[in-house]
């Protein structure tokens, strides 16, 4: 773009600085936005992205720093300003009324109106019109509960673009979409970029940053760390900027003879409401060996992990633990006879967010020296001076970024919310691990520590279950690999068989081994949106 | 890094430090009262009648040094039917029917004071022991009942605790009640059944020394054991304490079953206390269910704050009478305080679930 007096920077963000009480989430942050270009903002997590984009949209009032846009200052006091002002932002959780309509969900507040009602026509002409402009098209009249999670983002992106945002901000856009979602995501973000629109991607993954971006701003600890222009970098040197060191990919070596069967699960079904939600499944995880389940969300693996721990019951089938039968047992006594598990949803079931971290810590092991004791006179006594010294050390031994053990677990940044829950569960030293989804929303530098304490969990003889949608974490950590898709077991892949493109193929059930990528990642959209007859059919 | 030049003023100051001083967990209570205080304030103006010398009334009454024995004797109770609500609330659980297990205390004390004609070493523990056990029982049948078909607590206990109190108004009018008088209420109890005198007060008694052994009792509890650690991080996350192996269901049945014992023994040592006899409605008529709620919300559950929480609503209570007496304000106006106190925390409540549901789920 030529110096023109139009090509003055969109936005323009000049020594923003947030503390949150003793965190320091922003300290002096430039951003500058190019008109028309694409800018991923990078970090880890806890880096300070999502205060940024926060003060940005209107969320969050800095402590100091200047925001301009089109070259005026401006403060925002709520995101109303920063919408009138040409802003708009997907966030990384929707906000859609599920039983309202796509064009209803899109003009909502800014609704086209007609003799003083809301003019349904127009609204849906307007839906169609901004879908063909970038390509995002989705029927208007669809009901939003009706949609896969790529389509309610399109609406999201609909949304901003209603409201003739010039400047997107798409906060972890890819953290919930399937490959082939992923990709047509880019082509959408490609176009608007093109058309004028000013992108900002917030993000952690490389591949995408290198592949979409045009120009890189990376934080670390709350401070600009590297500014590149992506032509000009590499992924090894965006990782060096995010952690101050490079990433030693960690993978399995397969060096491990597996043990004695840990886990056995037997015609598992598992009904919700009438409808199975797990059919027949069937498998073991022995001493010694990292056994992967493969699946786009909502294929049954949650119930599966639900069903091991004992907070759901089975229908019918059963669970094995150790060699003993614990289909009827408590989450309690499962647990004693050796589970642990990393939940999917962290905040919601992996922590109290309002209880300090030393009590997070604490949860499973309050019964058990040298916290609590299980026999004797200190039997149902917890010893708080114990559960501080236990907390110091996994503090210390995790890295967990926090000032102390008696800040509450809400303060913590999603990646070192993550390291709690894996301190606790791993500090079981259970013989099965059950880990789901382990490093979703952590940041690469975690990532690779939680990857290595996987693999040094299996190699001390511990059997590991681990539910991931990332395909490339599945390759480099599972010794097999078990592809579930509606409730069922559809493949199991050894190391060997296991590649991208064969466990690609099986999770969009395109048959087992067989299928190149390509038809993978198309397929796989097939699957999510089965569910969704009406989408893209005009009616 | 460019250091900001010219710092712009984004917000005004002030409006920061409000803001992060609303954030401060003391701040929510104290502003409840501040908030309570000024609403009374502008009713007692509305009616025409002076605020500061209701107030001050209000105070003076409660520390009056010729009557601090009888506000002291309130001040347990109010702590004792706190405690009733804070068991519960530390799980998320809310025990509506104080009223119903407070009762049915009295009912076991005054039956085993009345007509079990034990000696005197034993007719006072016997008596509340019963106490314990029958409320307790009572409290208890609302948690199966929320754990195998699904009634809420704060519901079952609601909808049975006048259940309870009309049973024990039945019983003391045609069953066990003095035959031939007025008022349905039992014979006064023997000598040898009545709660042992501190002293030569004449309000307080032992009772006092038993409120604040329960609490005590909770304190240890909630801070230094296993079930107070389960009794906290399922009132932070539900979900959290089951995926934990947290027992949620018993931990509701031992709760509630605790939280109906200590009604029942504020039941018994109330009844067993001067006049010593169990009359209908006494139990009732002071309010001391209500007002604990009251302090227990206020304190958040928290053990160490209740006696502090109490001590208002003590003041409230106790004052109210004496403002009614000196300033001519009704004493209603208390109950309007407690209200208003009550609903500027529920507020916060619905404040903070919103705040928290904005946050996104993980």
């Amino acid at each position: 773009m030529t110096l023109t007096a139009s090509s003055s920077p969109a936005v323009e963000l000049s020594g923003i600085s947030k503390r949150f009480g003793a965190v320091v989430a922003n300290d002096g942050v430039d951003l500058v936005l190019r008109r028309g270009s694409v800018h991923a903002v990078m970090g880890e997590n806890g880096a300070g992205k999502s205060t940024l984009m926060s003060i940005l949209f209107g969320l969050v009032t800095p402590d100091s720093g200047q925001i301009r846009v089109d070259g005026s200052p401006v403060t925002f006091s709520s995101p109303l300003d920063a919408i009138a002002a040409g802003l708009g932002m997907v966030h990384q959780h929707f906000r859609l009324f599920e039983s309202m309509t796509v064009a209803a969900n899109v003009v909502f507040g800014a609704e086209p109106r007609r003799l003083g009602l809301v003019d349904r026509r127009a609204a849906e002409a307007r839906v169609r019109e901004l879908g063909e402009r970038y390509g995002l098209e989705i029927d208007p009249r669809a009901r939003v509960s009706q949609l896969s999670v790529g389509e309610r983002q399109r609406v999201e992106i609909l949304k901003a673009l209603h409201r003739d945002a010039t400047i997107l901000i798409l906060d972890e856009p890819t953290a919930v979409l399937t490959p082939g979602e992923v990709s047509s995501l880019f082509a959408v973000i490609r176009r608007a970029a093109d058309s004028g629109t000013t992108v900002v991607l917030v993000t952690h993954k490389i591949n995408e940053v290198l592949s979409v971006s045009d120009e890189v701003t990376v934080l670390r600890d709350g401070r600009v760390t590297g500014r590149f222009a992506t032509g000009d970098t590499s992924g090894a040197e965006l990782v060096h900027a995010m952690t101050g060191r490079d990433v030693l990919e960690v993978s399995n070596q397969g060096d491990v003879t597996p043990g004695a069967t840990v886990l056995r699960v037997r015609d598992a079904v598992v009904s919700e409401g009438g409808v199975e939600r797990v059919g027949n499944v069937s498998f073991d995880v022995h001493a010694g060996e990292i056994v992967g389940i493969a699946g786009v969300s909502g294929n049954g693996q949650h119930e599966v992990v639900e069903a091991i721990l004992g907070t759901r019951s089975l229908a019918r089938g059963s669970v094995e633990l150790q060699g003993a039968d614990v289909t009827g047992w408590s989450v309690r006594d499962r647990r004693a006879h050796g589970v642990a598990v990393i939940p999917e949803d962290r905040r919601g079931e992996g922590s109290a967010i309002t209880m300090t971290i030393a009590e997070n810590l604490t949860l499973g092991h309050h019964r058990d020296a040298p916290i609590g004791a299980s026999r004797g006179l200190r039997r149902g006594w917890i010893s708080l001076r114990a559960q501080r010294a236990r907390a110091r050390e996994l503090i210390e031994q995790f890295d967990i970024r926090t000032p102390s053990g008696q800040h509450t677990a809400g303060s913590l940044s999603g990646g070192n919310a993550q390291k709690v829950v894996i301190a606790r569960e791993l500090s079981h030293g259970a013989p099965l691990l059950v880990a789901e989804q382990p490093t979703q929303g952590v940041d690469v530098g975690a990532i690779e520590a939680i990857h290595g304490r996987l693999l040094d969990y299996r190699t001390a003889g511990g059997a590991v279950l681990l539910v991931s949608h990332e395909i490339s974490e599945l390759l480099a950590l599972a010794d097999r690999v078990l592809v579930m898709l509606s409730g069922e077991i559809v493949a199991e892949l050894s190391r060997a068989e296991a590649t991208s493109a064969s466990i690609g193929a099986a999770m969009s059930g395109a048959g087992g081994g067989a299928g190149a990528a390509a038809t993978t990642a198309t397929a796989a959209t097939a699957t999510t949106t089965t569910t969704t007859p009406a989408t893209g059919v005009p009616r | 890094m460019s250091a900001p030049t010219e710092p712009p003023v984004l917000r005004h100051p002030l409006v920061r430090l409000a803001q992060v001083a609303v954030r401060h967990p003391v701040v929510v209570p104290v502003g409840a009262v501040v908030i309570a205080v000024l609403i009374g304030a502008v009713i007692i103006a509305a009616a025409g009648l002076d605020p500061l010398t209701a107030y001050a009334a209000v105070l003076s009454g409660a520390f009056d040094p010729d009557t601090l024995d009888y506000t002291v004797s309130v001040w347990a109770f109010i702590c004792g039917m706190a405690l009733v609500a804070a068991i519960p609330l530390r799980m998320g659980e809310f025990n509506l029917g104080g009223n119903g297990q407070l009762v049915l205390g009295g009912l076991a004390a005054a039956v085993v004071a009345g007509q079990s004609g034990l000696p005197p070493l034993l007719a006072v523990p016997v008596a509340i022991l019963a106490a314990a056990v029958l409320a307790g029982a009572f409290g208890a049948i609302s948690a199966p009942l929320a754990t195998r078909f699904g009634i809420p607590i704060i519901i079952s206990t609601l909808l049975l605790s006048p259940v309870a109190v009309a049973v024990v108004s039945y019983l003391l009018r045609f069953q066990i009640g003095e035959k031939g008088a007025a008022v349905a209420q039992t014979d006064r109890f023997p000598e040898s059944a009545r709660m042992w005198a501190l002293g030569d007060l004449s309000y307080t008694n032992v009772g006092l020394i038993i409120v604040i052994l329960l609490m005590v009792a909770y304190w240890l509890v909630d801070s230094r054991t296993a079930v107070g650690f389960e009794l906290r991080v399922v009132g932070a996350n539900r979900r959290f304490g089951a995926y934990g192996g947290v027992r949620v269901g018993r931990l509701a049945l031992g709760a509630m079953a605790a939280s109906g014992a200590v009604a029942g023994i504020v039941g018994a040592i109330i009844t067993l206390s001067a006049p010593y006899r169990l009359t209908d409605g006494a139990l009732l008529s002071p309010g001391y269910t209500f007002a604990g709620l009251a302090a227990a919300l206020l304190a958040g559950g928290r053990p160490a704050l209740v006696p502090v929480t109490a001590v208002l609503f003590t003041v409230l209570q106790v004052g109210g009478a004496a403002m009614e007496r000196s300033a001519d304000v009704p004493r209603q106006l208390s109950d309007v305080l407690q209200g208003v106190v009550i609903v500027v925390l529920a507020l916060r409540t619905v404040v903070d679930n919103r705040r928290s549901g904005e946050k996104g789920a993980r």
